[in-house]
């Protein structure tokens, strides 16, 4: 077995599409009509193409527990997923420039630095750089 | 304060309350990665820090999840891919990662990877001609 997948629900996989890849830098791998606006739509890291895809799926429209918790999750401020970055502070400097929303701004835990963003598709997005 | 930022602190007074020894297992992992190609082992390690080899381990492994061990060898493999990449021989990569035994480096590499290292730069050149009518060979 290989972990290759790691999924993401967005209320709106075109905007998603647009902020992952337009502000994070991410580039569209897969993308799979399913019938209606509904696709298997998939992203890589620039930097690890072969990497693996980030799924951008819209569950929080057709699962309602999806987007209970994907809502709770956003008032509580808290990111399910997180990206490694080699530089947290220049990725918040950047981001912050493309007018990305911070939630937690740089911040050095232990043996971690990191950060979390709102990805404007209903998740919090956090930012590690291993210290 | 989010409840993130709450659980957060609790962590933090939980796991990261003394700074002495985080700065003590940082300042070994700067020194792995630092100096990943050279014969590093437990007691150089624990000179750096003039701590003593057992404590340094389980600090290390406290912190990081890992040992030093561990840590340094994923390091390795990673530098490796990138030697790969840009066309050193599998023979010049063992050795500018620290590996000391071809045989080792090759079974350690196919382990991590899943491809040996070989067959990890045949695929990366191949794709790097693609993109680039000249390849990725100079250096």
């Amino acid at each position: 077995m290989k972990v290759t997948l790691i999924s993401i629900p967005v209320r709106d996989q075109e905007k998603a599409l647009k902020f992952y890849t337009e502000k994070l830098g991410f580039l569209k791998k897969k993308d799979v009509p399913l019938g209606g606006e509904n696709r298997w739509l998939t992203l890589v890291s620039a930097e690890w193409q072969d990497g693996p895809e980030l799924l951008l799926e819209p569950a929080p429209n057709h699962f309602e527990p999806c987007k209970v918790f994907q809502d709770a999750l956003m008032e509580a401020g808290f990111p399910y997923t997180q990206f490694d970055v080699d530089d947290v502070d220049a990725e918040y400097e950047r981001l912050t420039k493309l007018e990305v929303d911070f939630s937690v701004k740089p911040t050095k835990m232990g043996t971690v630095k990191f950060a979390v963003f709102n990805d404007t598709c209903g998740n919090n997005i956090q930012l590690v750089e291993e210290l | 304060m989010t409840f993130y930022e709450k659980e957060l602190n609790r962590i933090r007074s939980i796991v990261y309350s003394n700074e002495g020894q985080i700065n003590t297992v940082i300042g070994i992992r700067n020194y792995i990665e630092n100096n990943y190609d050279l014969d590093l082992n437990l007691e150089l390690l624990s000179h750096t820090q003039l701590i003593s080899k057992f404590h340094l381990l389980r600090l290390f492994k406290k912190y990081y999840g890992q040992t030093p061990r561990q840590y340094l060898i994923d390091k390795r493999i990673e530098k490796s891919k990138e030697h790969l990449t840009i066309g050193l021989s599998v023979t010049e990569t063992c050795f500018a990662v620290g590996f000391e035994s071809l045989g080792s480096f090759s079974t350690l590499f196919k382990t991590k990877t899943g491809k040996s290292p070989t067959e990890f730069q045949k695929e990366q050149l191949s794709r790097s001609e693609i993109d680039s009518e000249f390849g990725t060979l100079e250096y």
